[in-house]
């Protein structure tokens, strides 16, 4: 995974240069933003469970998905399913503190959508959960913050479909 | 490798969210970004200066070196690679972390400059003379952040291995 910081670097290391004008702003834009990505880490770890429940609440729970035959009717598929959202979130927390999405990329999105597939996971459903745990996530946080953090839900989102 | 970028992937590694000593490592660190921004700055607009006046405290040092040899190829991939190093040094400074030196500047750095016969006493005192002149150009405040990358350097180089080549100044390289 990278990171602002490691992506700056490595891109200048190909080039043997230090880091020019641009670079140096983005950094400092970055390091600038650092309380406040904290703050919100601090604030999503706290309450990450509900969250998740707010989210599934919100999008999917009262409708067909968990009723039988739904992709999320029995136990077992409802558990899998927040399992995954709870992954959304914590990943999406990560990169939003790395302030790069390369790792949703690594961890979360490579043969995701394959893997959803196969398993008849609906990715319209997956990307409305998504959103809407974008949407409570901004609402615990923030607008500043919520919107960061909705700049990695949407990468998590596009990546699906 | 930065400092975020470890305690992320210490998190992963327990599917946790970053506790709050490691959340509070990372303030402090946001919190000096602008210091760092700056020494790194200095460093790369006085590599030239740093590589120039420390190559000559080294051959005051060691006068038997290839760099000193009267080769200019050698003086100068000598002098690039100082350069370099100064490079790695301002990365690091920025990251908060010796990674990147690691990664780019010192994984297997013994076994290249062994097998290009250069001697590697004598390399561990130019990035010697090298971290000194950044002391000196820094001020010993801000060569704080700067000086355990120099360090890092010369550890690697001193980790027990084959024998070095000795500088007993009788060698003929």
């Amino acid at each position: 995974m990278q990171d602002a910081i490691t992506a700056l670097i490595n891109s200048s290391d190909v080039q043997g240069r230090y880091l020019d004008t641009a670079g140096v702003d983005r950094l400092r834009a970055y390091f600038q933003s650092g309380d406040l990505r904290s703050r919100a880490a601090i604030n999503i770890s706290a309450n990450a469970n509900s969250l998740v429940t707010q989210a599934v609440a919100k999008s999917l729970m009262y409708t067909d998905i968990t009723a039988p035959g739904g992709n999320m009717y029995t136990c077992r598929r409802y558990a899998a399913c927040i399992r995954d959202m709870d992954y959304f979130l914590r990943y999406a927390t990560y990169a939003m503190l790395a302030g790069d999405p390369s790792i949703l990329d690594e961890r979360i999105l490579n043969g995701l959508r394959e893997t959803y597939n196969s398993l008849g996971v609906p990715i319209g459903a997956t990307v409305r959960a998504v959103q809407s745990m974008k949407e409570v996530t901004t609402d615990l946080i923030g607008a500043e913050a919520g919107r960061e953090m909705g700049v990695y839900f949407d990468y998590i989102c596009s990546g699906l479909s | 490798m930065s400092l975020v970028k470890q305690v992320i992937l210490n998190a992963d590694e327990e599917l946790r969210y970053p506790d709050p000593g490691e959340i509070r490592m990372m303030q402090n660190f946001f919190k000096t970004g602008d210091r760092r921004i700056r020494i790194a700055a200095i460093l790369a607009n006085n590599e030239q200066r740093l590589v120039d006046r420390g190559s000559r405290r080294f051959w005051q040092r060691c006068p038997v070196t290839p760099s000193n040899s009267g080769n200019p190829r050698k003086t100068s991939s000598c002098q690039r690679d100082q350069g370099w190093y100064v490079r790695l040094v301002a990365y690091c400074v920025l990251a908060g972390n010796d990674q990147p030196m690691a990664e780019i500047g010192t994984i297997g750095m013994k076994e290249m400059y062994r097998s290009l016969g250069i001697p590697l006493a004598n390399w561990v005192e130019a990035v010697r003379c090298l971290k000194e002149e950044a002391i000196v150009l820094l001020g010993e405040e801000d060569a704080a952040e700067a000086v355990p990358y120099f360090d890092h350097i010369i550890q690697a180089l001193a980790l027990p291995g084959t024998p070095y080549f000795l500088n007993n100044g009788t060698s003929d390289y």
